[in-house]
């Protein structure tokens, strides 16, 4: 059984964002590059699930791990092996970058699909992008049955099946099963991703790390990359600041907190 | 020019639809006609539709709109595939210039920044934010509705069977029904800061809200969630700490009388959608306003 995991490298939703000059992205000249939150989660449902069969006396699943992007994903990608990926696959080809969900789903559907695994993770929404997108591309393209904003999973590997709980709008869950080969997207808060440990990033170094390019997926090159990508930004600007709204700024807190109160009895809200 | 749609979001589908000035059919996808929910036979059918209906001028462009719901958002893309379309996701404005060249609007990055996309294809499959748009427009005329059955040559095997549904999580706190809601967002910092909001609900007489990663975290319990996978309310105070504003979360509360937001960063989203806003740490201001709350309180 094999396990395979995709995660994309965002900046830290901590990070200053600055608009680059060309007015089309973000400065990403000076920033902090992280594993997307939810791919986070991905991970470490596969960790768990690879040590709940090893529990049960089955065989502990491989786990992959997957990330399309340039040379520093390679940083995301130790870390996923720190944290108890077995392999790790690098979609490094500069044929294969600058796309958009559907660019990006069609190339590691490939990448899983050579890898054959039988379950793919990956987290519902990206931080940055956030199409929420490629999951149900590579399900589409592979032919898998597929569940977002997954909450909780059980495999049985006997039968070869999953019951999984598949979140719904305002407080109401779903209960599925879902038959192998089968690709989850997997929600936030499903689990409280592990830290790596010393150990485990001194093995990190040593463990595979290979990189795949167009010609080794066979991928066709109008349909990757940035000459895939179904749509272009035009441009990217900050949300308006304050729409109407009185702005408290600059002041002491006690200045702050004592006109914010004024505000309010007028509003009649104290 | 096409809207499929029906539920939630139906009427922010169709004013995206109208903001294109095109001509609109609207899809009904009901259980009645096409059976149980999955997501390979609803992008199915809809593909069936679409590219049966497709006499039209081969260069028009063609603009499948659908909900951001749970459930079209998770088949949404798949359907996209099928028809080798573009698919931009969660779009809160739509416009087609006099070349007839269609651009959307999204939020990225959490909501921090907004992108205007324009699709490089004929044929684009795009989500509707719920909540943009403005919500409804009664003087319309109604559109021509179709309903979508399901396609004959679909396979009978189910890719997912429904074993049932259940609730999310424990109820116990009055949020949906409470006058005034001070909510702890990720930028309180951690279990043992999330004291500084629960004093200042005390102060105010308010039930306590939180975002999602306050309980992903497992800072505070489920119940306390506001946004679309949480409460949604309405109350007439609703005071946001170290809350970013994303969409998710503004869907949960954007509704309410007075908001308040204090957030460190002066470009925080929330600040577009508070009435009143103070840029500031948190940790200096909140415990402040619990301060004189109290004193007003007792004087
Ligand atoms: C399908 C789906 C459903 C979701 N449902 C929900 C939902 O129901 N509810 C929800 O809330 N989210 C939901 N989310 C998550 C949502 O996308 C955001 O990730 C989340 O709302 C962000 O929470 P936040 O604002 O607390 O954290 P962040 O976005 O991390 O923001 C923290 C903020 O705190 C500020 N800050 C930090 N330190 C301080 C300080 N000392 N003083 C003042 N300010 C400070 C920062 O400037 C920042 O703006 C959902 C996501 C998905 C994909
Ligand atoms: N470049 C990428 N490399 C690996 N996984 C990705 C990449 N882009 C998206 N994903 C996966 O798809 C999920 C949804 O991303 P998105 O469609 O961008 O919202 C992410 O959480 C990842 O698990």
């Amino acid at each position: 059984m094999r396990i395979g995991v995709c995660i994309k490298q965002v900046p830290d939703t901590d990070s200053q964002l600055r608009i680059a000059d060309s007015g089309r992205g973000i400065d990403d000249s000076d920033l902090n590059w992280v594993i997307s939150s939810c791919d986070l989660c991905a991970l470490e449902e596969a960790l768990l699930l690879a040590e709940a069969e090893l529990a049960r006396g089955e065989e502990r699943p491989e786990l992959v791990v997957f990330s399309l992007g340039p040379a520093r994903v390679e940083e995301a990608l130790r870390k996923a092996l720190a944290l108890g990926a077995d392999r790790a696959v690098h979609l490094a080809d500069e044929a294969l970058q600058g796309g958009d969900a559907l660019a990006d789903g069609r190339a590691l559907a490939a990448a899983v699909a050579k890898e054959h695994c039988d379950l793919v993770l990956t987290g519902a929404q990206s931080d940055d992008i956030g199409q929420a997108a490629t999951p149900a591309v590579i399900a589409e393209i592979l032919g898998f049955p597929y569940a977002w904003l997954v909450m909780a999973v059980e495999l049985d590997s006997g039968k070869r099946s999953l019951r999984v709980v598949r979140e719904l709008e305002a407080g109401m869950n779903e209960v599925l099963r879902l038959d192998l080969p089968a690709l989850l997207a997997i929600q936030s808060g499903i689990n409280k991703p592990r830290f790596a440990s010393l150990r485990g990033t001194l093995q990190a170094r040593k463990k595979p790390l290979r990189h795949e390019d167009r010609r080794g997926l066979e991928v066709d090159a109008a349909r990757v990359g940035a000459a895939g990508a179904g749509f272009e930004t035009e441009s990217v600007t900050l949300p308006p600041a304050g729409a109407g709204g009185v702005m408290i700024e600059g002041v002491s807190a006690e200045t702050a907190a004592e006109e914010l109160i004024a505000h309010l009895e007028r509003e009649a809200v104290l | 020019m096409e809207g499929a749609g029906g539920g939630p979001g139906t009427q922010e589908v169709r004013a995206c639809g109208r903001a294109l000035g095109g001509n609109c059919r609207v899809a009904l996808l009901d259980e009645e006609h096409l059976g149980p929910y999955a997501p390979g036979l609803y992008a199915e059918a809809l593909r069936a539709l679409i590219t049966d209906g497709d006499g039209e001028d081969p260069a028009a462009p063609l603009v499948v709109l659908l909900p951001h719901t749970y459930q079209s958002a998770e088949y949404a893309p798949r359907l996209a595939v099928r028809l080798d379309a573009a698919y931009i996701a969660s779009v809160s404005a739509a416009t087609i210039d006099d070349a007839g060249r269609v651009r959307f609007r999204r939020s990225i990055l959490q909501a921090r920044l907004r992108a205007e996309v324009r699709p490089r294809k004929r044929t684009v499959v795009a989500t509707v934010q719920i909540g943009a748009f403005g919500g409804t427009d009664p003087a319309a005329s109604p559109d021509a509705v179709v309903k979508v059955g399901r396609p004959a040559d679909i396979e009978e095997h189910e890719e997912r069977e429904v074993l049932g549904r259940e609730a999310a999580g424990g109820g116990g706190v009055d949020l949906a029904g409470a006058e005034r809601i001070v909510t702890a967002g990720r930028g309180v910092g951690g279990s043992d800061e999330v004291s500084v909001a629960a004093e200042l609900a005390v102060a105010l007489d308010a039930e306590l809200g939180a975002s999602r990663p306050v309980v992903d975290n497992g800072w505070l319990p489920r119940e306390h969630q506001v946004g679309s996978s949480g409460h949604i309310v309405a109350p007439n105070l609703y005071l946001a700490l170290g809350v970013s504003g994303s969409i998710q979360h503004l869907m949960g509360m954007s509704g309410s009388r007075i908001i308040v937001a204090i957030n460190k960063d002066p470009e925080a989203p929330i600040f577009s959608v508070a009435h009143y806003g103070i840029v500031a740490d948190l940790h200096e201001v909140a415990p402040v306003l619990t301060r004189l709350l109290e004193a007003r309180r007792s004087s």
